[in-house]
């Protein structure tokens, strides 16, 4: 029996690897996903780089005015530049991310204990400024705190006594970059293009084979239906394997992209963590597979199964999606459900929290046995005298 | 030999067989023939396996179509209705892939192969893709495919519908020699100077029903007809098709 399901699986493993679109879809569909988080982690990267303002390049215009806040400022660091002719335009086109203006009589109002003014000048709609800009507001907010709590200090006043609050930020993520966030948007990447990348010999297989009128010629060889399903079932399967090994590799060289400010980010894609993904993953595999069979032996034309095959991906990654803007805690009644386990699971592992035995158990074992109902339904689809002739 | 018993078949509120009787003999060419509809086509998907028949029987050198479905696929070489070829590969995988099925050996299958290219005239396209085959060249492939296990018992729907002149006379000295061998052939085909060249024994099919079967002599005399179509006519006729 082996020996005739590896004679289907032989063949349309050929056959479908001399198509384009069964190979676009196994090998060019799964990088697009990462290409778009590699050119998004690597501007963000570039964004969330450097808490410390030290080395920064800060354009002063009317520097003479204020030298009581550029000396301080130099303190810490800062290297104080002329600022480009015409300030707001420059800002503008992106030449500068912040410039300060000092109005004239700023060291005598300062002097005077009043108020000096400053004008800051940016573009808030800028991405990549949003850094600079804040690392300016937090220095001149320093400079605020520190010459207000000198002053009350000189009229004997506690200046803690006008603070209730403290804030300080406790990040709770084992790293330390914004850009994690986009691990979470690997599991329903992930699970889309599981669901996507056997699609196409999925149709080809079938639907498309009874439309092409050789359904009929084969099932008269000396082959029982439930082989040329096996065939069939494992080619497809093994075109959805390579698709999710093709889209691994492209996440960790994506994961790279943000450089040493990342670098938790390419350890999510360590091999452990990639040998448990394809562990745990692999019942889903020949869950989607089955899902695909059945739809497209149960559609009527080829264009019909493309229709819902196209559609189909979407489906089990919306709960992924979902998590990405609201995670969930996890109980135990979630691994037994197909792609919302391996969604929580892949997350889990992607954290590198610890992923229970258990829950993985069952998770594959809830799977696997969806599998087997599908590949039983599809089999049996496949006795029908329909299958061949259409209804 | 194939030995069709009592066999009806029902498609919803159509009665496409409604109780048909015939044999198709070793050593003979027998020739279903009949009106578009008549139930032909019906008839040998129940006879090579594919749709079961709501009552009656087949049997295959002895091998019950219901029962015995491998044994039967692997005494019969099929050319059907549908003559779908996967268009990525070429003419030679397509045997070969159906002669793997059937159980063929490597050598055995490359040798089979060589000769019926030879004998079909399939030599200047046998390593081509099948994609932008004509006609004649895909029939001579499903031909191919159909005899690669050189079954015992042929069933051959129009098996020269598209072919030319000469390949269409390769095809008659094919079944020829295939009968003269002492084996099975069921013929079908609308060509009547065909039929009446090749078969041996014809069987008319007319409303789901045998409407006359014997060699076109006994035929001829039985409706006092002198050429195949008018007995045909009359024959099918009486059927009001």
């Amino acid at each position: 029996m082996w020996q005739r399901i590896l004679i289907v699986l032989g063949k349309e493993v050929t056959d479908n690897a001399r198509d384009r679109r069964s190979l676009l879809t196994a090998l060019i569909y799964p990088l697009m996903g990462p290409l778009l988080l590699g050119l998004m982690i690597s501007a963000t990267g570039k964004v969330t780089v450097g808490g410390d303002p030290s080395g920064m390049n800060l354009p002063v215009a009317g520097a003479e005015h204020g030298q009581v806040l550029v000396q301080w400022l130099e303190g810490r660091g800062i290297n104080v530049v002329p600022p480009p002719p015409e300030i707001e335009k420059a800002v503008q086109r992106g030449d500068a991310h912040v410039v300060l203006v000092l109005p004239p009589g700023f060291d005598e109002d300062f002097a005077a204990g009043t108020t000096a003014n400053i004008s800051v000048v940016v573009d808030s709609s800028r991405l990549s400024a949003v850094v600079t800009i804040n690392q300016v507001a937090t220095l001149l907010g320093e400079f605020n705190s520190e010459n207000w709590g000198q002053r009350l200090a000189e009229r004997g006043v506690d200046y803690r006594s006008l603070q209730p609050v403290s804030l300080e930020t406790v990040k709770v993520s084992t790293g330390t970059q914004i850009s994690e966030i986009f691990l979470l948007m690997v599991p329903p990447l992930f699970i889309f293009n599981l669901f996507m990348g056997g699609a196409y010999l999925a149709m080809d297989t079938t639907s498309g084979e009874r439309e092409r009128g050789s359904l009929e010629p084969l099932l008269i060889n000396p082959v029982e239906r439930g082989v040329v399903v096996a065939g069939k079932f494992l080619a497809t399967l093994l075109y959805t394997g390579v698709a999710v090994v093709v889209q691994l590799i492209a996440l960790k060289i994506a994961f790279g992209f943000g450089g040493e400010h990342a670098a938790s980010l390419s350890d999510a894609f360590g091999i452990m963590t990639v040998l448990g993904i394809l562990l745990i993953t692999f019942p889903l595999m020949a869950a989607a597979v089955g899902v695909q069979f059945v739809i497209a032996t149960v559609t009527k034309s080829f264009k019909e199964a493309q229709t819902y095959l196209g559609l189909l991906p979407l489906v089990p990654a919306i709960p992924g999606m979902l998590l990405v803007f609201a995670p969930v805690h996890i109980h135990g009644w979630m691994m037994a459900v197909p792609t919302f386990s391996q969604t929580l699971l892949l997350g889990q592992l992607l954290r590198g929290e610890t992923v229970s035995m258990v829950h993985v158990a069952v998770s594959m074992a809830t799977t696997l046995a969806l599998t087997a109902v599908l590949v039983t339904f599809a089999a049996r689809l496949y006795e029908r005298e329909a299958l061949i002739f259409g209804e | 030999m194939i030995d069709v018993r009592a066999l009806k078949k029902t498609f919803k509120s159509v009665t496409a067989l409604d109780g048909i009787n015939f044999v198709a003999r070793d050593g003979e060419v027998t020739g279903l023939i009949g009106p578009n509809g008549a139930g032909k086509t019906t008839a040998l998907r129940i006879i090579y396996t594919v749709l079961k028949p709501d009552s009656g029987s087949v049997y295959i050198d002895d091998k019950d179509v219901g029962t015995e479905r491998m044994a039967v696929r692997r005494r019969l070489g099929v050319l059907p209705d549908s003559l779908g070829l996967y268009p990525r590969m070429t003419a030679r995988e397509h045997i070969r892939y159906f002669g793997r099925l059937h159980g063929l050996g490597d050598d055995d299958l490359e040798q089979r192969i060589a000769g019926l290219s030879d004998e079909l005239g399939m030599s200047d396209f046998i390593d081509r893709r099948a994609k932008g085959f004509s006609k004649g060249q895909t029939r001579k492939v499903t031909l191919a495919r159909a005899l690669v296990h050189t079954p015992h018992n042929l069933l051959l729907d129009e098996p020269t519908n598209g072919l030319d002149i000469a390949s269409s006379l390769a095809v008659h000295n094919l079944i020829r020699n295939i009968r003269n061998e002492g084996r099975c052939v069921l013929f079908c085909s609308h060509i009547m100077s065909e039929v009446a060249k090749v078969c041996d024994r014809i069987v008319i099919i007319a409303g789901g029903r045998i409407a006359g079967a014997g060699t076109i002599d006994e035929l001829m005399e039985q409706t006092g007809k002198h050429s195949l179509e008018d007995l045909f006519l009359a024959l099918t006729g009486e059927r009001g098709a």
